[in-house]
């Protein structure tokens, strides 16, 4: 075996313990992460809060600057992507009921009308 | 043995260059994603809006199981300390009084961990994600009939908002948590006392309210005045010191007055005061203000 296949041996297993150890064994650690990066089942579950928060308050610009927390897509299709998937997971009538009134009065939302009131964080 | 030495080091030398490599890759160029994170991953404003979240959805829902289960989700050491912290700063900070009031309300909650009575038809939920058994037709709900086999697909379309439930058990701020209601009489002034901890060397208002029956009172809010403003603060925040507790710093030299917001008996003239340790060393009391209802 030549010189130059030893090395190049050497430089692949190098590279595969290296791999392992960043991937494995100490991995790149998330620990400030903002919501858009939630599992879905916690997506789903934010949504229904702020439609629950959002019965409380009736303040639309609130819950379409929490929803914007979710993702850069509407507000509206946030929220249909939510009660997708409580329907599938059989969430409770009343939990679907509250995220269907959020969602219809999204659509009547017209954002040009929103004077920005919170904070934005910066990721 | 000279080319056996050379041919060791650069079989090391292709080792290590390649633990580089895979290093730089793993961590730079495709680092490992984290695309389902758990709630308690987010950082730590994140975090303060979700409880917000969770103490405004509890102010609809009332079910403070759910709200336990969502706080679980941050993996707080004490969620209850948590809640009621972060109302103490959103008062501090001159966030919204409802606000304020939503995480104060929930924080008292979590320390008598005591549902409030309100009426909560239908909810059955115990989870996080409250998913029921309930299957079934919803007419509420439009679904398309195309769609992807087997996933059912849901649009929203406006509809006459009188087919759907409204609130189903909005929380009465009156029928919350407190051990007895706070009507009735107005509270008066049982006792003032200038408390010398060299512990607590800050000069505090030291507010204890109880009701008739002697038990503590939550949720109260104390109105401050002074020359130059105003500022208010509530009992309960500190559920360690007592649910009837609250407190206010004092500036020396500045006289303040103290009454309950909703009337009562007002406290005037109060000041910082010093007190003197054993050492003969100076430093400040604290009033300590027992409103009780007759």
């Amino acid at each position: 075996m030549s010189r130059w296949t030893k090395f190049l041996i050497a430089v692949i297993l190098g590279a595969a313990a290296g791999l392992f150890y960043g991937w494995v064994v100490n991995p790149v650690e998330y620990v400030d992460i903002a919501p858009i990066s939630l599992r879905t089942d916690y997506k789903a579950d934010y949504v229904l809060m702020v439609a629950e928060s959002y019965q409380v308050d009736h303040d639309l610009g609130v819950a379409v600057r929490h929803l914007a927390r979710l993702g850069s897509s509407a507000p509206k299709d946030i929220v249909a992507e939510a009660l997708n998937y409580a329907l599938q997971h059989q969430y409770a009538a009343q939990d679907m009921a509250v995220i269907q009134l959020l969602g219809e009065d999204l659509l009547t939302w017209n954002p040009n009308l929103e004077i920005p009131t919170m904070e934005v964080p910066t990721p | 043995m000279k080319s056996e030495r050379r041919g060791s080091w650069y079989l090391l030398t292709g080792a290590v260059l390649g633990v580089a490599i895979g290093l730089i890759y793993s961590w730079v160029i495709s680092p490992v994603k984290y695309v389902d994170a758990p709630p308690y991953a987010l950082r730590a404003d994140y975090k303060e809006e979700y409880r917000l979240l969770v103490a405004s959805a509890y102010m609809y829902s009332s079910d403070l199981v759910r709200a336990q289960n969502r706080l679980a989700q941050l993996k707080d050491d004490n969620p209850a300390q948590s809640v009621a912290m972060q109302a103490q700063r959103a008062l501090a900070e001159g966030h919204p009084e409802a606000e304020v009031r939503a995480l104060s309300l929930l924080a008292v909650a979590l320390s008598q961990e005591v549902t409030p009575t309100a009426p909560s038809p239908d909810a059955t939920q115990d989870s996080t994600s409250s998913p029921s058994n309930t299957s079934g037709s919803l007419p509420i709900l439009n679904q398309p009939a195309v769609g992807p086999p087997g996933e059912q697909q849901v649009n929203l379309i406006a509809q006459d908002s009188s087919q759907t439930p409204g609130p189903l058990n909005m929380l009465d701020p009156s029928l919350m948590v407190t051990s007895t209601p706070t009507s009735g009489a107005p509270f008066v002034l049982q006792d003032s006392t200038l408390i010398c901890n060299i512990e607590q060397p800050d000069p505090l208002i030291q507010v204890q309210v109880k009701d008739a029956a002697g038990q503590p009172v939550p949720s109260v809010e104390l109105v401050v005045l002074w020359e130059d403003g105003q500022d208010h603060f509530f009992t309960g925040l500190q559920p360690e010191l007592g649910l009837g507790y609250g407190d206010f710093l004092m500036s020396p030299g500045t006289v303040y007055s103290v009454r309950l917001a909703k009337g009562g008996q007002a406290v005037n003239d109060l000041t910082a005061s010093e007190c003197v340790a054993e050492d003969g060393s100076q430093y400040w009391g604290s009033w300590m203000l027992t409103f009780t209802q007759p």
